[in-house]
C-alpha cells in the first residue's frame, strides 16, 4: 500500500507559474518569469501598451493530486491580458482533489484581464480553485472564469464530484468581492435544480472592477444574441456577471459576446480556435 | 402576515425541541450550566441526527415546569426580533422569487418547495447560516478580531446589488432597533470592530450571542425566519393558497434543521453556494416591469 501512495504521489503533477510585467515608456513588457512542472507562460507579439500572456499547461489536463499555483502581477500602469491555450481538463479523481490557486496582483494605474478559456469537468472530478486578488485603488480587474460540468456533445456527463470555487478580491487592503462555489457530492441531481442551473451544465462568472450601470448596461445590451442566461448586476462600484448555459459551446458564446463588450477589445486569438 | 406569526409560533415549539436534543454545548458567555440540566431530558424522545421524518414527534404531555425562566426569556427575544413585525422590512424583499415566478420557475406548491429547499440549503440560506454561526461564535468568545473577518466576509459575500441591499438594510435596521429597544454590549462591539455595512445574519447572531442566546435555538429561529419571509413572498406572487403554502413550509423543516446542523461544522472559509439561477433571478429582478418586492 505505502508503495501505491508514494507511487500516486509521485506521478502528481506540481506546477508554478510566477510571471510579473511592468510598464516602461507605455508599453508592457515582462518583469519576471518563472516556471515549474508542467506550466509554461508565453507572451506572445511585440510589445504594446497590453502585453497578453498565454498559460500552457503542457500535461494535457489536471488529475485529482495535482496542485498547480499561478501568481500574476502587473506592475503600475502596465496593462496584461492572461489567457490559457486551450480549455483545462480536469479529469477523475481517485483520491485527493486537484488544486490550482491564483493570485493576482495589479499595482497603481495597471489593468488586468485574467480570462482563461474555460475549465471542463470530467465525471468524479474533484477540484479545489482559488482565486485571491489584491488590486490597488485604482487597478482595473476583469475576472471571468468558466466551467463545463461534462461535454455533453461528446456523451460526457458529470454525475458527481466535488468543486469548489473561492475568490476573494481585495482593494485597497480591504475584501470588496468574494464568493464561493460548492458543488460537492451529486453534481447532476443539484444541477437539475431550477434555483441551481436548472437542468444546464456551464456556467460563468465575470467581475468587473471598477464596475457601475455603464458596465450593466452594456452587458444587458447584448440581450438578444446571448444563447444561455445572462444576468449582470453592480454595486459598491463593482459589476458581476452571472452565466448559465445549456453546454460549453452556448456558454463560450455568450461569455465571449461579454468579455469582447466589456474590453471593448478583440478575444485574444486563442479564444477563437 | 398572521400567517407567518402562526408558522413561527409552532415551528418555534420544534426549535425549542430540537435545541434539547442538540448536541452542541451551549455556546453563550453566560449560561453554560443553565443548558445542563434541559438536556438531561434528551432520553425522552429519540435524538439521532437534526432530521427527524415530518411529522416531527415532540414530547407529550404537560412541561410547564420545564423551560428554564433563561429559555423563556430567550423565546420572547427570539420570537420578537425573528416576527414580521420586527422593524427590519422583511416584507419588502423576495431574494429574487419574484422574479423566478414571473419567469414560471416557481409556480406551483411543487416547485416553490424545490426553489426554497434548494436555497436554503445550497444557496443563501446556506451561506447566511455560516455566517450567523461564526459571527455567533465570535461575540461569545469575546474575539474581535474573528468578528471583524467574519462581518468584512459577510459584507463582501453577496452576488447582486438587490442581494446586497437586501441583507445590509435589513442588518442596518436589526442593529438600530436592537441597540435602542435590546442594547447590549454585543452589538456595540460589532460597530466598534467593524465601520462597514451589517448583513443581517451576523446582525442578528450578534444580538442573540450578546443576550446569551445558545445558537442551537438561535440558529434554526433564525433560518425559519428567513425561509418564512421567502414562503410569504412565494404564497402571495404564485399565488397559493395559505393552506398549501404552509405544507411546503412543514415539508422543507428537516432541511432548515439540517442547514442549521451543517452550518456549526463549517469553517468559515468552506462557506459557498451554488444557486447560480437564483443569483440570476436576483439579478434580472433588477429590470422586471411590475415589480412588489425590493429585491
Amino acid at each position: 500500500m505505502l508503495m501505491t501512495a508514494d507511487a500516486f504521489a509521485a506521478n502528481r503533477a506540481v506546477g508554478r507559474i510566477d510571471l510579473a510585467v511592468k510598464q516602461h515608456a507605455g508599453l508592457t513588457r515582462r518583469a519576471h518569469v518563472f516556471e515549474d512542472g508542467p506550466l509554461r507562460v508565453r507572451v506572445p507579439g511585440a510589445p504594446g501598451r497590453e502585453a497578453e500572456a498565454v498559460i500552457v499547461n503542457t500535461a494535457g489536463g489536471i488529475a485529482g493530486g495535482d496542485r498547480l499555483d499561478i501568481t500574476v502581477t502587473a506592475g503600475g500602469g502596465a496593462a496584461l491580458v492572461v489567457t490559457s491555450a486551450a480549455a483545462e481538463k480536469v479529469y477523475r479523481a481517485l483520491g485527493p482533489p486537484a488544486e490550482i490557486g491564483v493570485t493576482l496582483n495589479v499595482g497603481a494605474g495597471a489593468s488586468l484581464a485574467w480570462m482563461p478559456q474555460e475549465t471542463i469537468l470530467f465525471d468524479a472530478a474533484r477540484l479545489a480553485r482559488g482565486v485571491d486578488v489584491e488590486l490597488a485603488a485604482d487597478a482595473r480587474l476583469l475576472l471571468a472564469e468558466a466551467i463545463v460540468f461534462g461535454r455533453t456533445a461528446m456523451g460526457e456527463r458529470v454525475t458527481e464530484g466535488c468543486f469548489t470555487d473561492r475568490w476573494r478580491v481585495r482593494r485597497a487592503g480591504r475584501l470588496i468581492y468574494a464568493e464561493s462555489i460548492r458543488l460537492d457530492g451529486a453534481i447532476a441531481a443539484r444541477l437539475a435544480e431550477p434555483a441551481i442551473a436548472g437542468g444546464r451544465v456551464a456556467v460563468a462568472t465575470v467581475l468587473v472592477v471598477p464596475g457601475n450601470d455603464a458596465t450593466v448596461a452594456a452587458v444587458r445590451g447584448c440581450g438578444q444574441e446571448y444563447r444561455g442566461e445572462v444576468g449582470v448586476s453592480s454595486w459598491n462600484g463593482i459589476a458581476s456577471v452571472r452565466l448559465c448555459a445549456i453546454d460549453g459551446a452556448a456558454l463560450r458564446h455568450d461569455l465571449a459576446l461579454v468579455l469582447q463588450t466589456l474590453r471593448a477589445a478583440p478575444l485574444p486569438r486563442l479564444w477563437l480556435n | 402576515m398572521a400567517t407567518r406569526m402562526a408558522v413561527g409560533i409552532t415551528t418555534m415549539t420544534a426549535i425549542i425541541a430540537m435545541a434539547r436534543k442538540s448536541p452542541e454545548g451551549h455556546l453563550s458567555p453566560s449560561g453554560r450550566g443553565r443548558r445542563a440540566k434541559v438536556r438531561q431530558v434528551r432520553g425522552d424522545y429519540p435524538v439521532e441526527g437534526l432530521d427527524p421524518p415530518h411529522p416531527n414527534p415532540l414530547p407529550s404531555g404537560e412541561r410547564w415546569s420545564g423551560p428554564a425562566q433563561g429559555e423563556s426569556a430567550a423565546l420572547y427575544r427570539l420570537m420578537t426580533w425573528l416576527s414580521p413585525a420586527y422593524p427590519v422590512g422583511a416584507f419588502s424583499y423576495s431574494g429574487g422569487l419574484e422574479y423566478a415566478v414571473e419567469a414560471s420557475d416557481v409556480h406551483d406548491p411543487q416547485s416553490l418547495q424545490q426553489w426554497l429547499v434548494a436555497v436554503m440549503a445550497h444557496g443563501s440560506g446556506g451561506s447566511d447560516a455560516v455566517l450567523f454561526v461564526h459571527a455567533h461564535r465570535a461575540i461569545a468568545a469575546a474575539d474581535d478580531r474573528a468578528l471583524a473577518a467574519v462581518a468584512e466576509l459577510a459584507a463582501a459575500f453577496v452576488p447582486s446589488r438587490e442581494r446586497h441591499l437586501e441583507t445590509t438594510a435589513q442588518g442596518r435596521a436589526f442593529v438600530e432597533a436592537t441597540r435602542a429597544a435590546w442594547p447590549c454590549d454585543a452589538l456595540d462591539r460589532l460597530a466598534a470592530v467593524w465601520d462597514g455595512p451589517v448583513v443581517y445574519p451576523v446582525a442578528v447572531a450578534a444580538a442573540c450571542a450578546g443576550h446569551g442566546i445558545g445558537l442551537e435555538l438561535a440558529l434554526p429561529a433564525y433560518l425559519q425566519a428567513v425561509a418564512a419571509n421567502l414562503l410569504s413572498a412565494g404564497v402571495r406572487l404564485i399565488p397559493l393558497g395559505q393552506t398549501d403554502g404552509q405544507r411546503v413550509f412543514a415539508a422543507i423543516e428537516p432541511v432548515i434543521a439540517e442547514t442549521a446542523r451543517r452550518a456549526t461544522a463549517t469553517a468559515l472559509d468552506t462557506i459557498g453556494s451554488a444557486t447560480f439561477r437564483a443569483d440570476i433571478a436576483g439579478m434580472r429582478h433588477e429590470t422586471q416591469y411590475t415589480r412588489l418586492f425590493r429585491s
